[in-house]
């Protein structure tokens, strides 16, 4: 089902994401912790991939990747699933 | 700058409407401990902070707030979906609907309209911080007496996300006191403004 695969891709790629988030607000008060910086740029690779295959099977997530029908198109994120369509 | 990503920083699916629990949760949308005054302090006090390493961390966490609001609102919006009118009346949710159908507003749970008195932004590194740590334990407060209200897991999920948040924001802004600190000189950490008195860094 449509529905369920994008959430779960969605799951993975937000995973990823929070990696790379916590470890950025990390080196904002640790800036020279050269092995935290190491297992952010782990993160941010896996993120880049999981956000490639994402935006090439459900459309764009920034303004960079699409515009017009594809940025508009539903669900938005506060929509819940059932009534995305 | 600021510009969009079209997802929430954690996901929120909630099967069952309950407008009781949306007049609660409003709260850390417009409240006195809320989101949206998180968002503002850090976002706002940042320019006159003068290490680097803050101006960075409040700029990360008031962005990571403004996330934060979003999810409020979807929490909000969801428990407010396809309402009977006897729902509306029965679970008290009247009261705010009268004035906002079901759109989302900025208020507290009290019906306080939000206030930028919620929040300071003084000019004052060593200020603005403690008002900072005082806000993260302020805001995880919140979303524990939320956690005793609300039983649903589809709600609980994400709000146990968020209080989280605080508790990494209060380590991260503590770290951040402790670096101000050590470019001051010790003898007179309380006694001057770093962002104002240009006298009081630590000499080389």
């Amino acid at each position: 089902m449509m529905i369920r695969e994008r959430e779960k891709c969605l799951k993975s790629l937000s995973a990823a994401q929070f990696m790379v988030w916590e470890l950025h607000l990390y080196l904002d008060t640790h800036p020279n912790d050269t092995n935290a910086m190491l297992r952010l740029k782990k993160y941010a690779a896996q993120y880049q991939a999981l956000l490639a295959d994402f935006e090439a099977k459900f459309g764009p997530l920034t303004p960079h990747s699409g515009s017009g029908v594809a940025w508009l198109k539903n669900p938005w994120p506060w929509d819940i699933e059932e009534c995305a369509k | 700058m600021f510009q969009y990503e079209k997802k929430l920083q954690y996901p929120v699916n909630i099967k069952n409407p309950n407008p009781k629990y949306a007049q609660i949760i409003i709260s850390q949308y417009g409240g006195p401990d809320g989101e949206l005054g998180a968002s503002l302090r850090y976002l706002s006090q940042r320019f006159s902070m003068p290490y680097a390493e803050l101006k960075g961390l409040l700029t990360d966490i008031g962005t990571e707030e403004l996330g934060h609001l979003e999810m409020i609102g979807a929490i909000v919006y969801q428990l407010t979906r396809n309402l009977s009118m006897e729902e509306i009346k029965r679970s008290g949710y009247d009261t705010y609907f009268v004035d906002h159908t079901t759109g989302v507003y900025p208020l507290a749970a009290s019906g306080m309209p939000f206030t930028a008195t919620y929040l300071q932004s003084k000019g004052d590194v060593i200020t603005d911080l403690h008002e900072n740590l005082a806000a993260e334990q302020k805001a995880r407060t919140t979303y524990d007496n939320i956690l005793r209200l609300v039983d649903d897991p589809d709600v609980r999920e994400p709000i146990k996300f968020l209080r989280e948040r605080e508790i990494v924001h209060y380590q991260r802004f503590g770290e951040g006191l402790r670096l101000a600190t050590d470019k001051l000189n010790e003898k007179n950490f309380y006694a001057f403004n770093p962002s104002f008195d240009k006298h009081c860094n630590k000499r080389k």
